[in-house]
Protein backbone atom coordinates (compact mmCIF):
# COMPACT_ATOMS: atom_id res chain seq x y z
CA UNK A 1 0.00 0.00 0.00
CA UNK A 2 1.42 3.66 -0.72
CA UNK A 3 2.37 5.60 2.17
CA UNK A 4 -0.45 8.21 2.61
CA UNK A 5 2.45 10.79 1.95
CA UNK A 6 2.55 9.96 -1.42
CA UNK A 7 -0.67 10.54 -2.06
CA UNK A 8 -2.44 13.94 -3.49
CA UNK A 9 -4.36 15.90 -1.49
CA UNK A 10 -8.37 15.74 -1.72
CA UNK A 11 -10.43 18.72 -1.40
CA UNK A 12 -14.32 19.32 -0.93
CA UNK A 13 -15.29 21.15 -4.33
CA UNK A 14 -19.29 21.40 -3.57
CA UNK A 15 -21.52 20.62 -1.19
CA UNK A 16 -25.28 20.38 -1.33
CA UNK A 17 -28.43 19.54 1.26
CA UNK A 18 -31.31 19.44 1.29
CA UNK A 19 -33.67 20.99 4.65
CA UNK A 20 -34.39 18.28 6.98
CA UNK A 21 -38.25 17.17 7.72
CA UNK A 22 -40.69 14.80 7.33
CA UNK A 23 -42.24 14.61 4.31
CA UNK A 24 -45.09 12.98 2.80
CA UNK A 25 -44.85 13.34 -0.79
CA UNK A 26 -41.55 13.56 -1.85
CA UNK A 27 -39.36 10.20 -2.92
CA UNK A 28 -35.95 9.69 -1.59
CA UNK A 29 -34.60 10.37 -5.37
CA UNK A 30 -36.40 13.47 -5.13
CA UNK A 31 -34.14 14.69 -2.46
CA UNK A 32 -30.79 12.89 -3.41
CA UNK A 33 -31.07 14.46 -6.58
CA UNK A 34 -31.55 17.89 -4.94
CA UNK A 35 -28.96 17.69 -3.06
CA UNK A 36 -26.30 16.33 -5.93
CA UNK A 37 -27.51 19.25 -7.86
CA UNK A 38 -26.59 21.87 -5.35
CA UNK A 39 -23.07 20.51 -4.90
CA UNK A 40 -22.83 20.60 -8.50
CA UNK A 41 -23.93 23.91 -8.74
CA UNK A 42 -21.67 24.88 -5.90
CA UNK A 43 -18.35 23.32 -7.70
CA UNK A 44 -19.02 24.96 -10.85
CA UNK A 45 -18.64 21.62 -12.57
CA UNK A 46 -20.61 20.12 -14.81
CA UNK A 47 -22.32 16.31 -14.23
CA UNK A 48 -19.99 15.12 -17.05
CA UNK A 49 -16.92 16.28 -14.94
CA UNK A 50 -17.98 13.32 -12.42
CA UNK A 51 -15.78 10.35 -13.17
CA UNK A 52 -17.62 7.95 -10.66
CA UNK A 53 -20.57 8.36 -7.49
CA UNK A 54 -20.52 6.40 -3.90
CA UNK A 55 -24.04 6.75 -2.43
CA UNK A 56 -24.85 6.02 0.98
CA UNK A 57 -28.15 5.00 2.34
CA UNK A 58 -29.46 2.34 4.77
CA UNK A 59 -33.31 2.14 3.76
CA UNK A 60 -33.93 2.49 0.50
CA UNK A 61 -34.54 -0.42 -2.27
CA UNK A 62 -31.79 -1.73 -4.14
CA UNK A 63 -30.13 0.72 -6.83
CA UNK A 64 -31.12 3.67 -4.72
CA UNK A 65 -27.60 5.95 -5.59
CA UNK A 66 -28.89 5.46 -9.26
CA UNK A 67 -32.23 6.34 -8.84
CA UNK A 68 -30.98 9.83 -7.45
CA UNK A 69 -28.26 9.91 -10.24
CA UNK A 70 -30.75 9.28 -13.09
CA UNK A 71 -32.60 12.60 -12.24
CA UNK A 72 -29.10 14.26 -13.46
CA UNK A 73 -27.23 12.46 -16.22
CA UNK A 74 -26.43 9.26 -17.31
CA UNK A 75 -22.89 9.11 -18.44
CA UNK A 76 -21.94 5.42 -17.30
CA UNK A 77 -19.88 6.61 -14.20
CA UNK A 78 -20.18 3.80 -11.89
CA UNK A 79 -22.49 4.29 -9.07
CA UNK A 80 -21.87 2.45 -5.81
CA UNK A 81 -24.30 2.04 -3.25
CA UNK A 82 -22.95 2.07 0.11
CA UNK A 83 -25.16 0.80 3.31
CA UNK A 84 -22.87 1.09 6.79
CA UNK A 85 -25.82 2.33 9.44
CA UNK A 86 -25.87 6.07 10.49
CA UNK A 87 -22.06 6.21 9.27
CA UNK A 88 -23.66 5.47 5.42
CA UNK A 89 -22.33 8.82 4.36
CA UNK A 90 -18.63 8.84 5.91
CA UNK A 91 -18.35 5.35 4.30
CA UNK A 92 -19.12 6.48 0.79
CA UNK A 93 -17.18 9.61 0.95
CA UNK A 94 -14.32 7.57 2.41
CA UNK A 95 -14.26 5.28 -0.53
CA UNK A 96 -14.86 8.73 -2.77
CA UNK A 97 -11.81 10.53 -0.73
CA UNK A 98 -9.80 6.85 -1.90
CA UNK A 99 -10.49 7.14 -4.83
CA UNK A 100 -9.35 10.76 -5.43
CA UNK A 101 -6.34 10.46 -3.24
CA UNK A 102 -4.79 7.42 -5.35
CA UNK A 103 -5.29 9.31 -8.65
CA UNK A 104 -8.05 6.80 -9.83
CA UNK A 105 -10.29 9.74 -10.35
CA UNK A 106 -10.04 13.43 -10.39
CA UNK A 107 -14.02 14.36 -9.80
CA UNK A 108 -16.25 12.26 -7.71
CA UNK A 109 -19.45 12.68 -6.34
CA UNK A 110 -20.50 11.43 -2.37
CA UNK A 111 -24.04 11.38 -1.83
CA UNK A 112 -25.44 10.42 1.52
CA UNK A 113 -29.65 10.26 1.80
CA UNK A 114 -32.79 8.78 3.06
CA UNK A 115 -36.65 8.63 3.63
CA UNK A 116 -37.33 6.67 6.74
CA UNK A 117 -39.38 3.82 6.69
CA UNK A 118 -42.86 4.90 8.00
CA UNK A 119 -44.07 3.23 11.06
CA UNK A 120 -41.82 0.11 12.64
CA UNK A 121 -38.19 0.12 11.80
CA UNK A 122 -36.55 -2.99 10.54
CA UNK A 123 -34.41 -4.48 12.40
CA UNK A 124 -30.53 -3.09 12.72
CA UNK A 125 -27.53 -5.34 13.06
CA UNK A 126 -29.15 -7.77 15.75
CA UNK A 127 -29.13 -11.61 15.62
CA UNK A 128 -33.15 -13.35 15.10
CA UNK A 129 -32.49 -13.86 19.48
CA UNK A 130 -31.89 -10.64 20.26
CA UNK A 131 -34.49 -9.72 18.23
CA UNK A 132 -37.15 -11.56 20.05
CA UNK A 133 -36.10 -10.70 23.65
CA UNK A 134 -36.30 -6.69 22.69
CA UNK A 135 -32.22 -6.09 23.04
CA UNK A 136 -32.61 -3.87 19.73
CA UNK A 137 -33.86 -0.80 21.08
CA UNK A 138 -31.80 1.44 20.19
CA UNK A 139 -32.35 4.00 23.36
CA UNK A 140 -32.20 0.84 25.70
CA UNK A 141 -28.63 -0.29 24.75
CA UNK A 142 -27.65 3.60 24.91
CA UNK A 143 -29.45 3.50 28.32
CA UNK A 144 -27.02 1.02 28.99
CA UNK A 145 -24.08 2.93 28.40
CA UNK A 146 -25.54 6.12 29.94
CA UNK A 147 -25.85 4.77 33.32
CA UNK A 148 -21.72 3.35 32.78
CA UNK A 149 -20.95 6.87 31.56
CA UNK A 150 -22.84 8.38 34.88
CA UNK A 151 -21.29 5.81 37.26
CA UNK A 152 -17.66 6.70 35.66
CA UNK A 153 -17.91 10.41 35.80
CA UNK A 154 -20.59 11.02 38.21
CA UNK A 155 -22.45 12.88 35.93
CA UNK A 156 -26.24 13.41 36.49
CA UNK A 157 -29.07 13.42 34.13
CA UNK A 158 -29.52 17.01 34.35
CA UNK A 159 -25.89 17.38 33.27
CA UNK A 160 -26.40 15.62 29.99
CA UNK A 161 -30.05 17.10 29.44
CA UNK A 162 -27.91 20.11 28.39
CA UNK A 163 -26.76 19.04 25.81
CA UNK A 164 -30.14 18.76 24.22
CA UNK A 165 -30.48 22.16 24.92
CA UNK A 166 -27.59 23.67 23.68
CA UNK A 167 -28.36 21.69 20.16
CA UNK A 168 -31.83 22.66 19.85
CA UNK A 169 -30.21 26.29 20.79
CA UNK A 170 -27.89 25.57 17.96
CA UNK A 171 -30.64 23.89 15.56
CA UNK A 172 -33.14 27.28 15.80
CA UNK A 173 -29.77 28.67 13.65
CA UNK A 174 -30.24 26.36 11.17
CA UNK A 175 -32.88 26.47 8.58
CA UNK A 176 -31.96 23.00 7.19
CA UNK A 177 -32.54 21.04 10.47
CA UNK A 178 -35.80 19.30 11.07
CA UNK A 179 -36.32 20.81 14.74
CA UNK A 180 -35.47 24.90 14.86
CA UNK A 181 -37.27 25.42 18.45
CA UNK A 182 -35.19 25.57 21.01
CA UNK A 183 -36.51 23.29 24.03
CA UNK A 184 -35.87 24.37 28.13
CA UNK A 185 -34.20 22.01 30.29
CA UNK A 186 -37.56 21.79 32.48
CA UNK A 187 -38.76 20.73 29.09
CA UNK A 188 -36.08 18.22 28.72
CA UNK A 189 -36.52 16.45 32.11
CA UNK A 190 -40.06 16.28 32.06
CA UNK A 191 -40.21 15.01 28.55
CA UNK A 192 -41.92 11.03 28.35
CA UNK A 193 -39.21 8.10 29.72
CA UNK A 194 -38.29 5.94 27.17
CA UNK A 195 -35.61 3.51 29.00
CA UNK A 196 -34.26 5.16 32.14
CA UNK A 197 -32.72 7.25 32.32
CA UNK A 198 -33.22 7.92 29.02
CA UNK A 199 -36.00 10.57 28.03
CA UNK A 200 -37.90 11.46 24.82
CA UNK A 201 -35.96 14.78 24.37
CA UNK A 202 -32.76 12.96 25.08
CA UNK A 203 -32.80 10.84 21.79
CA UNK A 204 -32.02 11.86 18.31
CA UNK A 205 -35.86 11.88 16.31
CA UNK A 206 -35.77 10.97 12.53
CA UNK A 207 -35.82 12.97 9.48
CA UNK A 208 -35.69 12.46 6.12
CA UNK A 209 -32.52 14.13 4.17
CA UNK A 210 -30.19 14.10 1.73
CA UNK A 211 -26.45 15.71 1.82
CA UNK A 212 -24.07 15.73 -1.20
CA UNK A 213 -20.32 16.31 -1.66
CA UNK A 214 -18.03 16.63 -5.17
CA UNK A 215 -14.40 15.64 -3.92
CA UNK A 216 -11.83 16.64 -6.41
CA UNK A 217 -7.94 17.02 -7.13
CA UNK A 218 -6.80 20.87 -6.55
CA UNK A 219 -7.00 21.54 -10.47
CA UNK A 220 -10.69 20.70 -10.39
CA UNK A 221 -11.60 23.46 -7.66
CA UNK A 222 -13.82 26.28 -9.88
CA UNK A 223 -15.56 28.31 -6.87
CA UNK A 224 -14.05 30.90 -5.19
CA UNK A 225 -14.53 29.52 -1.84
CA UNK A 226 -12.09 29.06 1.03
CA UNK A 227 -10.45 25.66 -0.27
CA UNK A 228 -11.28 22.88 2.36
CA UNK A 229 -9.42 19.84 2.00
CA UNK A 230 -9.61 16.57 3.70
CA UNK A 231 -6.90 15.45 5.64
CA UNK A 232 -8.32 12.34 7.07
CA UNK A 233 -11.38 9.86 6.25
CA UNK A 234 -10.91 6.64 8.54
CA UNK A 235 -13.12 4.31 9.17
CA UNK A 236 -12.93 1.12 12.11
CA UNK A 237 -15.71 -2.05 11.65
CA UNK A 238 -15.58 -3.67 15.36
CA UNK A 239 -13.07 -4.28 17.66
CA UNK A 240 -12.92 -7.35 19.55
CA UNK A 241 -13.83 -7.37 23.32
CA UNK A 242 -15.24 -4.02 22.67
CA UNK A 243 -18.97 -2.91 24.87
CA UNK A 244 -21.20 -1.46 22.73
CA UNK A 245 -24.70 -2.61 22.95
CA UNK A 246 -26.06 -0.61 19.96
CA UNK A 247 -24.03 -1.95 17.91
CA UNK A 248 -24.59 -5.52 19.23
CA UNK A 249 -21.38 -5.76 21.03
CA UNK A 250 -21.39 -6.92 24.29
CA UNK A 251 -18.10 -7.01 26.49
CA UNK A 252 -15.36 -9.78 26.48
CA UNK A 253 -14.83 -10.35 29.88
CA UNK A 254 -10.98 -11.99 29.49
CA UNK A 255 -10.23 -10.29 26.63
CA UNK A 256 -11.30 -6.64 27.20
CA UNK A 257 -10.79 -3.98 25.00
CA UNK A 258 -7.99 -1.92 26.01
CA UNK A 259 -10.18 1.45 23.65
CA UNK A 260 -12.87 1.38 22.31
CA UNK A 261 -14.09 1.28 18.46
CA UNK A 262 -14.23 5.40 18.61
CA UNK A 263 -10.84 6.05 20.29
CA UNK A 264 -9.13 3.04 17.50
CA UNK A 265 -11.02 5.45 14.73
CA UNK A 266 -9.90 8.80 16.46
CA UNK A 267 -6.66 7.60 16.78
CA UNK A 268 -5.99 6.41 13.27
CA UNK A 269 -7.55 9.90 12.18
CA UNK A 270 -5.20 11.97 14.13
CA UNK A 271 -2.03 9.79 13.04
CA UNK A 272 -2.60 9.77 9.34
CA UNK A 273 -3.76 13.75 9.14
CA UNK A 274 -0.81 14.80 11.49
CA UNK A 275 -3.04 16.70 13.35
CA UNK A 276 -3.79 16.43 17.11
CA UNK A 277 -7.03 16.88 18.81
CA UNK A 278 -5.60 20.21 20.79
CA UNK A 279 -5.78 21.62 16.92
CA UNK A 280 -9.29 20.90 16.41
CA UNK A 281 -11.57 23.61 16.24
CA UNK A 282 -14.55 22.81 15.54
CA UNK A 283 -16.16 19.19 15.89
CA UNK A 284 -19.25 17.46 14.83
CA UNK A 285 -20.32 14.60 17.15
CA UNK A 286 -22.65 11.58 17.68
CA UNK A 287 -25.31 12.80 19.70
CA UNK A 288 -27.67 10.23 19.01
CA UNK A 289 -28.34 10.24 22.51
CA UNK A 290 -27.55 13.53 24.44
CA UNK A 291 -25.09 12.12 27.03
CA UNK A 292 -23.63 10.30 23.68
CA UNK A 293 -21.90 13.89 22.73
CA UNK A 294 -20.36 13.80 26.13
CA UNK A 295 -18.10 10.60 25.73
CA UNK A 296 -18.18 11.09 22.33
CA UNK A 297 -16.05 14.05 22.58
CA UNK A 298 -13.85 12.36 25.59
CA UNK A 299 -13.05 9.35 22.85
CA UNK A 300 -11.88 11.76 20.82
CA UNK A 301 -9.48 12.78 22.88
CA UNK A 302 -10.97 16.47 22.61
CA UNK A 303 -10.98 16.68 26.42
CA UNK A 304 -10.00 14.36 29.51
CA UNK A 305 -11.72 11.40 30.14
CA UNK A 306 -14.25 12.52 33.04
CA UNK A 307 -14.06 15.93 31.95
CA UNK A 308 -16.96 16.63 29.27
CA UNK A 309 -19.98 17.09 31.90
CA UNK A 310 -18.10 19.82 33.39
CA UNK A 311 -16.42 21.41 30.11
CA UNK A 312 -20.32 21.52 29.00
CA UNK A 313 -21.33 23.51 32.01
CA UNK A 314 -18.90 26.09 31.48
CA UNK A 315 -19.78 26.60 28.33
CA UNK A 316 -16.75 25.49 26.24
CA UNK A 317 -18.69 23.28 23.47
CA UNK A 318 -21.29 26.38 22.88
CA UNK A 319 -20.87 28.29 19.12
CA UNK A 320 -19.10 30.98 21.10
CA UNK A 321 -16.82 28.85 23.38
CA UNK A 322 -13.46 27.42 23.13
CA UNK A 323 -14.36 24.19 21.35
CA UNK A 324 -17.80 24.25 20.04
CA UNK A 325 -19.31 21.01 18.90
CA UNK A 326 -22.44 20.14 17.12
CA UNK A 327 -22.98 24.02 16.05
CA UNK A 328 -25.81 22.84 13.73
CA UNK A 329 -27.80 21.34 16.49
CA UNK A 330 -26.22 18.19 15.77
CA UNK A 331 -28.69 15.16 15.07
CA UNK A 332 -30.42 16.42 18.07
CA UNK A 333 -32.48 19.05 16.57
CA UNK A 334 -30.94 18.39 12.47
CA UNK A 335 -32.88 15.07 13.16
CA UNK A 336 -31.58 11.76 12.09
CA UNK A 337 -32.02 10.30 8.37
CA UNK A 338 -29.52 7.38 8.70
CA UNK A 339 -28.06 7.45 5.32
CA UNK A 340 -27.14 11.46 5.30
CA UNK A 341 -26.45 12.31 9.07
CA UNK A 342 -22.66 11.48 8.67
CA UNK A 343 -22.92 13.68 5.60
CA UNK A 344 -24.27 16.03 7.34
CA UNK A 345 -21.26 16.47 9.98
CA UNK A 346 -18.91 16.92 7.44
CA UNK A 347 -20.71 19.40 5.49
CA UNK A 348 -21.52 21.90 8.57
CA UNK A 349 -17.62 21.33 9.14
CA UNK A 350 -17.49 22.91 5.26
CA UNK A 351 -19.43 25.71 6.26
CA UNK A 352 -18.06 26.98 9.24
CA UNK A 353 -14.11 26.46 7.76
CA UNK A 354 -15.44 28.50 4.33
CA UNK A 355 -16.99 31.17 7.25
CA UNK A 356 -20.00 30.68 5.72
CA UNK A 357 -22.02 29.70 9.07
CA UNK A 358 -23.79 32.93 9.38
CA UNK A 359 -25.15 33.08 13.02
CA UNK A 360 -23.17 29.96 13.76
CA UNK A 361 -19.76 31.01 12.46
CA UNK A 362 -17.19 29.68 15.20
CA UNK A 363 -14.48 32.23 14.75
CA UNK A 364 -11.20 31.19 13.14
CA UNK A 365 -12.43 27.59 12.33
CA UNK A 366 -9.29 26.03 10.35
CA UNK A 367 -9.98 22.82 11.26
CA UNK A 368 -13.20 20.87 12.12
CA UNK A 369 -13.46 16.66 13.04
CA UNK A 370 -16.54 15.09 12.79
CA UNK A 371 -17.29 11.38 14.18
CA UNK A 372 -20.18 8.88 13.29
CA UNK A 373 -20.85 5.72 15.07
CA UNK A 374 -22.74 3.39 13.23
CA UNK A 375 -24.32 -0.17 14.22
CA UNK A 376 -22.56 -3.01 12.57
CA UNK A 377 -20.72 -1.50 14.42
CA UNK A 378 -18.37 1.25 13.04
CA UNK A 379 -16.39 4.80 13.52
CA UNK A 380 -16.02 6.92 10.94
CA UNK A 381 -13.59 10.12 11.91
CA UNK A 382 -13.23 12.66 8.98
CA UNK A 383 -11.11 15.81 9.29
CA UNK A 384 -10.76 18.68 7.04
CA UNK A 385 -8.65 21.50 7.19
CA UNK A 386 -8.71 25.18 5.31
CA UNK B 1 -42.31 -26.59 27.19
CA UNK B 2 -42.47 -23.94 24.51
CA UNK B 3 -39.19 -21.95 24.14
CA UNK B 4 -38.97 -18.54 22.66
CA UNK B 5 -35.28 -19.94 21.39
CA UNK B 6 -33.97 -23.04 21.40
CA UNK B 7 -30.41 -24.03 22.18
CA UNK B 8 -29.84 -21.53 24.66
CA UNK B 9 -30.41 -23.39 27.91
CA UNK B 10 -31.07 -26.92 28.99
CA UNK B 11 -34.04 -27.65 31.52
CA UNK B 12 -32.54 -31.17 32.91
CA UNK B 13 -34.69 -33.97 33.23
CA UNK B 14 -33.89 -35.01 36.28
CA UNK B 15 -35.45 -33.39 39.49
CA UNK B 16 -33.17 -31.05 41.97
CA UNK B 17 -31.10 -29.76 38.91
CA UNK B 18 -31.58 -26.51 38.04
CA UNK B 19 -31.58 -25.24 34.13
CA UNK B 20 -28.60 -23.57 33.13
CA UNK B 21 -27.33 -21.69 29.87
CA UNK B 22 -24.86 -23.37 26.92
CA UNK B 23 -21.95 -21.07 25.70
CA UNK B 24 -18.95 -22.23 24.17
CA UNK B 25 -15.24 -22.37 25.47
CA UNK B 26 -12.21 -21.85 23.53
CA UNK B 27 -10.02 -24.82 23.92
CA UNK B 28 -6.79 -22.59 23.02
CA UNK B 29 -7.53 -19.61 24.37
CA UNK B 30 -9.53 -19.84 26.97
CA UNK B 31 -12.37 -17.32 25.63
CA UNK B 32 -16.28 -18.08 26.76
CA UNK B 33 -19.35 -17.09 24.82
CA UNK B 34 -22.99 -17.13 25.22
CA UNK B 35 -24.90 -17.94 23.54
CA UNK B 36 -22.54 -20.73 22.12
CA UNK B 37 -21.23 -19.85 18.52
CA UNK B 38 -22.38 -22.47 15.80
CA UNK B 39 -18.99 -22.90 13.91
CA UNK B 40 -16.75 -23.96 16.54
CA UNK B 41 -14.44 -20.56 15.46
CA UNK B 42 -13.05 -18.64 18.40
CA UNK B 43 -13.22 -15.17 17.13
CA UNK B 44 -10.90 -14.22 20.10
CA UNK B 45 -7.58 -16.16 18.83
CA UNK B 46 -9.25 -17.44 15.32
CA UNK B 47 -8.65 -21.36 16.10
CA UNK B 48 -11.27 -23.57 15.72
CA UNK B 49 -11.03 -24.69 19.18
CA UNK B 50 -14.72 -24.12 20.79
CA UNK B 51 -16.67 -26.71 23.12
CA UNK B 52 -19.88 -26.53 23.99
CA UNK B 53 -20.13 -25.83 28.23
CA UNK B 54 -22.75 -25.67 31.13
CA UNK B 55 -22.35 -22.07 32.29
CA UNK B 56 -22.73 -21.65 35.71
CA UNK B 57 -26.00 -20.01 37.18
CA UNK B 58 -25.11 -16.99 39.09
CA UNK B 59 -23.88 -13.71 38.48
CA UNK B 60 -23.85 -9.75 39.22
CA UNK B 61 -25.92 -7.17 37.86
CA UNK B 62 -23.59 -4.74 35.43
CA UNK B 63 -26.36 -2.73 34.08
CA UNK B 64 -29.83 -2.50 33.49
CA UNK B 65 -32.72 -0.11 31.98
CA UNK B 66 -36.14 -0.46 32.03
CA UNK B 67 -38.21 0.43 28.73
CA UNK B 68 -41.44 1.72 27.99
CA UNK B 69 -41.79 0.96 25.18
CA UNK B 70 -41.58 -1.45 22.20
CA UNK B 71 -38.77 -1.97 19.93
CA UNK B 72 -39.20 -1.34 16.34
CA UNK B 73 -39.79 -4.18 14.11
CA UNK B 74 -42.42 -5.66 15.41
CA UNK B 75 -40.40 -8.74 16.62
CA UNK B 76 -40.84 -8.76 20.09
CA UNK B 77 -43.86 -10.15 21.84
CA UNK B 78 -42.99 -9.79 25.40
CA UNK B 79 -44.94 -7.26 27.87
CA UNK B 80 -44.22 -3.72 28.33
CA UNK B 81 -42.73 -2.30 30.49
CA UNK B 82 -39.87 -5.19 30.32
CA UNK B 83 -36.55 -4.14 32.11
CA UNK B 84 -33.02 -5.57 30.23
CA UNK B 85 -29.40 -5.64 30.57
CA UNK B 86 -26.23 -7.34 31.58
CA UNK B 87 -25.14 -9.58 34.36
CA UNK B 88 -21.17 -10.80 34.24
CA UNK B 89 -21.57 -14.73 35.42
CA UNK B 90 -18.71 -15.69 37.92
CA UNK B 91 -17.62 -17.67 35.26
CA UNK B 92 -16.29 -14.44 32.98
CA UNK B 93 -18.84 -13.85 30.56
CA UNK B 94 -20.92 -10.94 30.56
CA UNK B 95 -25.03 -12.18 29.16
CA UNK B 96 -27.30 -10.39 27.91
CA UNK B 97 -30.65 -10.68 29.58
CA UNK B 98 -34.12 -9.42 30.62
CA UNK B 99 -34.73 -8.92 34.37
CA UNK B 100 -37.48 -11.16 36.22
CA UNK B 101 -39.38 -10.38 39.46
CA UNK B 102 -40.01 -6.51 40.77
CA UNK B 103 -37.47 -3.91 38.61
CA UNK B 104 -37.14 -2.12 42.11
CA UNK B 105 -35.18 -4.78 43.01
CA UNK B 106 -32.80 -4.53 40.35
CA UNK B 107 -29.05 -3.23 41.21
CA UNK B 108 -25.97 -2.18 39.54
CA UNK B 109 -23.76 -5.11 41.83
CA UNK B 110 -26.49 -6.78 43.12
CA UNK B 111 -25.86 -10.96 42.28
CA UNK B 112 -28.63 -12.37 40.43
CA UNK B 113 -29.89 -15.66 39.38
CA UNK B 114 -30.77 -17.84 36.14
CA UNK B 115 -34.73 -18.14 35.90
CA UNK B 116 -36.58 -19.70 33.20
CA UNK B 117 -40.01 -17.45 32.68
CA UNK B 118 -42.66 -16.92 30.45
CA UNK B 119 -42.34 -13.80 27.99
CA UNK B 120 -45.26 -14.29 25.98
CA UNK B 121 -48.13 -16.58 24.14
CA UNK B 122 -47.74 -18.02 20.99
CA UNK B 123 -51.15 -17.75 18.88
CA UNK B 124 -53.20 -21.09 20.21
CA UNK B 125 -52.51 -19.32 23.78
CA UNK B 126 -50.03 -21.41 24.99
CA UNK B 127 -47.28 -20.05 27.10
CA UNK B 128 -43.41 -19.58 25.84
CA UNK B 129 -40.86 -19.25 28.26
CA UNK B 130 -37.12 -17.91 27.76
CA UNK B 131 -34.30 -17.29 30.09
CA UNK B 132 -33.77 -14.46 32.75
CA UNK B 133 -32.33 -13.13 35.42
CA UNK B 134 -33.42 -12.54 38.97
CA UNK B 135 -32.06 -10.58 42.19
CA UNK B 136 -31.22 -13.18 44.54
Amino acid sequence: MRPIQAMRQVFIGGIGITKWGYYEDIRCYDIGSDAILEALEDSGLQWKNVQAAFCGSVYQDTGSGHQAIKEVGLTGIPIVNVENACSSAASAFRLAYQSVAAEIYDVVLVLGMEKMPRGPIPSTAFRDWELKLGFNLQPGNYALLTQKYMEKTGASVEDFSYVSVKNRKNGSLNPNARFQKPVSIKEVLESRLIAEPLRLLHCSPLADGAVAFILCSKEWLKNSHKKVSVEASVLTSAVYGDEYPPGDIIKSLKYPANRNLAQVSAMQAYEISGLGPEDVDVAQVYDAVAPGELWDIEEMGLCKEGDAPKLLKEGVFDLDGQLPVNTDGGLMARGHPLGASAGAQIYELVLQLRGHAGPRQVRNAKVGLAHAMGAGPNSAVTIVKT
Amino acid sequence: MKHLIEGLYVIPGTTGEKPYLIGSKCTACGELFFPKKEKGFCTHCQRKALQNVKLGREGVIQGFTVVSQPPAGGFYKGQVPYAYGFVDLFDGVRVWTQFAGNFAALETGKKAELVIEQICKDEKGDEVFTYMFKPC
